[in-house]
């Protein structure tokens, strides 16, 4: 009897007990988990080349719902500008983040929050490249010229060229999404300057680095909104850390590893001084010029 | 002897009422069994026709907003995404359909119903096909005449209801953002680069749409329902089953047994005993008077002997 009774209270423990843990959903609104997906990489020489194989993104949107246990709305962006507008507006649960957006993400008033690292280490930098027949050797040469970037949101392609060029009025500013596009604007004099990765090679004869950062790009990050932060998300993270093969190899998903907050702390600075500015339109002239935060100030400018 | 042989003996093995009992709970268990598997059929097939209503409606729902957007908003906003500006998606249909199936999910009451626009080459990738929506674009590509597709999906959440119909270019301004990249708006290849969502031509099916609804809630509010059916059947039958046992007592069984006890009594005294029960006009009645009449027929032929005797 004794034995009995001790089994019915073991089964009633186990049934008011809660779910197992691992059944814990991490839901956004409307019971979905909207994913971003920029990649890890800073720039791209190719736009398309931080794009994930199908397969790849259908394997991760099925371990995304497995963990998650929701509908998962997985959106690939090429777009640094897109992906920039979606933080901005909250658009996004989950971002799979380079480091341009990942120091954007946290200038959101805490809407966003890192949770794992993305990313190999490179020896990515932000530069400023010319045709080396203009014979323009400073940043101060570049005054009235014209200037090729990426869309906002990148880091090595829009802010940190820009604080760079703080001051400096250019005749027109005009926008490419990818490293390529840019370099055959540069080629076909239709810029005068553009914004380069060092990391990358450029490939052409004819061309040379007129200024290189001094900032060394660190890693991109895994971000989660703030809502799913104060839920449980550890489940769905230790989901993703035990099934990390699954995750495509060019993430650089780092199980376990938090990203280090210091190290993206003067790009957070940088990049949140350049978004307080006038940013240029497309097409049109444009002086870079707007307040810098105490604790870059001195840094950037033209010489 | 076998368990059913026991239940179910030769007649007249057991009291009659006993014998009844058993006869009409077998036969009414037998007939709720029978209903309840026709119900279950019958409910649900009124279960998936609800949920193909919600689906058709869902899906109309998507396709006036559609047509709302294509009609009304991308005249005024897509001569703002020819500049190198931002892109604006507001223009675009399928970007408006499913903007408004998102903020339909913030509902909880429609959590889990959805809207997918799948694409096998789509402009914005999160609208990229995956293997089952492939199968659904292919078939429809297959055989154009094909206007609809629906079933059921298994997700890793459960299986769902879809229903599917195909995205056919039908208008040559589709072709001005997805034919060749040279066609399309700045602002667009900012947005969205220059290697996704071309290449399209008029009247090719290129995708499809489809909307998911809950089936799980609907089957088990028919189980429930079903469950109540047979609950009420069952104690609508366990009462008619103690009426019946209880008329039955009344009319046939109690008479029986007061004829049956009179008659043992008859045949030792006959001339004590009387059946009242003759002045009825059913089978009882009937009974008695036979009775009534040996009973007269006993105490003359009684008398006779007596008088012989004397």
């Amino acid at each position: 009897m004794k034995r009995w009774l001790s089994l019915l209270a073991l089964l009633l423990t186990s049934a008011c007990g809660g779910v197992p843990r691992s059944d814990v959903s991490l839901c956004g609104s409307g019971g979905r988990l909207r994913v971003g997906l920029v990649g890890a990489e800073e720039g791209q020489l190719e736009s398309a080349a931080g794009v994930l194989a199908d397969r790849e993104q259908f394997r991760l949107r099925e371990l995304l719902t497995v963990a998650s246990r929701c509908e998962v709305q997985l959106e690939p962006v090429v777009s640094p500008e897109q992906a920039r507008l979606r933080l901005k507006n909250g658009g996004w649960d989950l971002a799979f983040l380079p480091p341009g957006l990942t120091a954007y993400a946290l200038e959101q008033n805490g809407g966003y929050g890192l949770v794992r690292q993305l990313g190999r280490r490179g020896n990515s930098k932000s530069q400023l490249l010319v045709k080396a027949s203009r014979g323009l050797t400073s940043r101060a040469d570049l005054r009235g010229q014209r200037l090729g970037l990426l869309p906002r949101g990148s880091l090595s392609g829009f802010y940190l060229p820009l604080f760079n060029l703080h001051g400096l009025r250019f005749s027109e500013v005009h926008y490419a999404l990818s490293y390529a596009r840019l370099r055959e604007m540069l080629h076909d004099d239709k810029v005068d300057v553009i914004a380069w990765d060092g990391a990358i090679p450029h490939g052409m004869d004819g061309f040379e680095v007129l200024h290189e950062d001094s900032h060394l790009i660190p890693l991109g990050a895994l971000a989660l909104s703030q809502p799913l932060l104060q839920a449980d998300h550890q489940p769905f993270l230790r989901q993703l850390d035990e099934n990390v093969t699954q995750l495509p190899r060019s993430l650089g998903y780092a199980s376990g590893v938090l990203p280090e907050p210091y190290a993206l702390k003067e790009l957070r600075a940088i990049v949140a001084a350049v978004e307080g500015w006038s940013l240029p339109q497309g097409g049109q002239a444009y002086t870079v010029y707007g307040a810098k935060s105490a604790t870059i100030a001195g840094q950037g400018g033209n010489r | 002897m076998s368990p059913i042989k026991r239940l179910f003996p030769e007649p007249g093995q057991r009291p009659l009422r006993q014998q009844l009992a058993i006869t009409l709970t077998a036969i009414l268990t037998l007939s709720i069994l029978v209903a309840v598997l026709l119900l279950n059929l019958l409910f649900g097939w009124q279960a998936r026709e609800l949920i193909d209503q919600r689906a058709a409606f869902f899906m109309d729902a998507m396709l006036s907003v559609r047509a709302y957007t294509s009609k009304k908003v991308n005249p005024i906003v897509a001569p703002l995404n020819q500049g190198a500006g931002l892109f604006r998606p507001e223009a675009v249909p399928s970007f408006s359909a499913q903007t408004v199936a998102g903020l339909l999910k913030d509902n909880p009451d429609y959590r889990e119903y959805s809207y997918r626009e799948a694409a096998l080459n789509p402009t914005n990738l999160r609208d990229k096909a995956d293997s089952f929506e492939t199968g659904i674009i292919e078939k429809f590509r297959r055989d154009p005449s094909l206007k609809r597709q629906s079933g059921s999906k298994a997700t890793p959440l459960g299986v769902v209801h879809f229903v599917a119909q195909p995205i056919k270019v039908s208008k040559e301004s589709c072709l001005v953002c997805h034919s060749t990249p040279q066609r399309a708006p700045a602002s667009q290849l900012l947005a969205y680069g220059d290697s996704s969502g071309f290449g399209w031509k008029m009247n090719e099916i290129v995708g499809t749409q489809i909307v998911t609804v809950p089936q799980k809630a609907v089957f088990a509010a028919k189980d429930r329902s079903l469950i109540a059916t047979a609950g009420l059947m069952t104690l609508a039958f366990a009462g008619v089953g103690i009426i019946t046992n209880l008329v039955l007592n009344q009319l046939i069984l109690r008479p029986m047994r007061e004829i049956s006890r009179k008659a043992e009594e008859a045949s030792v005294i006959p001339a004590t005993v009387n059946f009242e029960e003759r002045e009825r006009r059913d089978e009882i009645g009937l009974l008695a008077r036979s009775f009534e009449r040996m009973k007269q027929s006993l105490a003359i032929s009684m008398q006779m002997l007596k008088d012989r005797k004397g």
